[in-house]
């Protein structure tokens, strides 16, 4: 499974929105409706999944799907 | 005297488990300083106050009292970062953080031996600020006043106490000794009030602020603004009615926003208990009258000591 997969299995499950709406482009505010206690749940459960450590600095950079994915794809 | 004591008190070198939570335009230094004269921890809120006055605060709580005291950082305030560096300036000896994630500041505050409580409303945040080395946390339920999450105190407070090792301080729908009661044998090693201190004696707000408080009912607070994404709690009045009408009309965010400009603080100071935000939790129905912070913080402790000392009554053993 490649990484955007992932990702994007981790957000379906997380913010219960529907596959299709997970895009590089959507925003996880503005697109997925994502509150700013969903992206500490988000970022949590991302770091388990890529067993990364994401710290606050870099995790309030992550607007959209697109840069959770490129995040990961630099750090693992 | 029977009294409570945990491991907060050590940790925060105060007498009892107890802190009066920070709010803007209504916990000033001289609040701040009672309750810490009293044997809690006073905090100045400062919400989005300038960091000039922040420091004037700060230095006037310190001619007034000899003990420790704290202060409180909206995170979402435009000054959050420059009131931090008055906090280490000014060798204050506790934070506290609402509104957001205080990880970014943590690395700072931490080297200058500021102890960090932040504020938070759910589970996935109090691991990750657990993990990254804060020294408690105040998990607060939505029965509080002013900004809430959506969980109430009784089912937060255990989750959160399971999923981390400090301290951990029950805030929202605590009032009296009761509350304290039950909240340590959620797992809670002490709480924060707020709206309790509103009616403090000490407290510098405007006095119809105080006699609504004392007036209102069980039914009398509501939520609005959640359709902002940053839902506070107030006591029903004419500016509550306006908020709910644009929330039902669908009005866009910023409109909503608008409305809310300078209401605090006309509430507070001005005393505009019509059309200004006056931000109190559900307990408000339960304040009765103003008292020092030194009676509101006895009566709460020896109360609390007084019903945990009885308690054993309900354990029976059966064969």
């Amino acid at each position: 499974m490649s990484i955007f997969e992932r990702v994007k299995a981790i957000i379906v499950e997380q913010l219960g929105v529907d596959e299709s709406e997970v895009t590089m482009d959507a925003s996880f505010i503005d697109d997925l409706g994502a509150d700013s206690l969903d992206i500490v749940e988000l970022v949590m459960a991302l770091e388990e999944e890529f067993d990364i450590t994401i710290p606050d600095e870099d995790a309030e950079k992550i607007r959209t799907v697109g840069e959770a994915v490129k995040y990961i794809q630099d750090h693992i | 005297m029977a009294i409570i004591r945990t491991k907060l008190c050590d940790l925060l070198e105060i007498e009892y488990p107890i802190i009066q939570g920070g709010m803007a335009w209504v916990s000033t230094a001289e609040l701040a300083a009672a309750v810490s004269e009293a044997g809690g921890l006073g905090i100045i809120g400062t919400g989005h106050a300038t960091p000039d006055w922040v420091r004037e605060q700060v230095r006037l709580a310190r001619s007034l009292t000899g003990k420790p005291f704290g202060v409180n950082v909206m995170l979402r305030s435009p000054y959050a970062e420059e009131i931090l560096r008055v906090v280490v300036e000014e060798r204050v000896p506790v934070v506290t953080t609402g509104a957001g994630n205080p990880g970014k500041y943590l690395g700072e505050l931490k080297a200058t031996g500021v102890k960090v409580i932040p504020v938070v409303a759910s589970v996935a945040l109090a691991r990750r600020l657990a993990r990254s080395g804060v020294d408690a946390l105040v998990a607060e339920g939505m029965e509080s006043g002013g900004h809430v999450g959506e969980i109430g105190t009784f089912p937060l407070v255990p989750q959160v106490v399971d999923a981390v090792d400090i301290p951990v301080i029950a805030a929202g729908g605590i009032f009296d000794g009761r509350g304290l009661a039950a909240a340590l044998m959620l797992g809670a090693q002490g709480v924060q009030m707020g709206t309790r201190f509103m009616c403090a004696a000490e407290c510098t707000i405007h006095p119809r602020v105080k006699e609504m408080i004392i007036k209102a009912g069980d039914r009398d607070t509501v939520v609005t603004g959640r359709s902002t994404g940053h839902p506070v709690r107030v006591l029903r009045n004419k500016l509550s009615q306006q908020f709910e009408e644009l929330e039902r009309r669908g009005a866009p965010p910023e409109e909503l926003e608008k409305l809310g400009v300078g209401r605090l603080r006309a509430a507070m100071v001005d005393g505009d208990v019509e059309y200004g935000s006056v931000m109190a939790g559900q307990v408000a129905a339960m304040v009765k009258k103003v008292q020092p912070a030194r009676e509101i913080v006895l009566e709460v402790v020896q109360e609390a000591a007084r019903l945990l000392a009885s308690a054993s009554r309900w354990v029976v053993s059966r064969e």
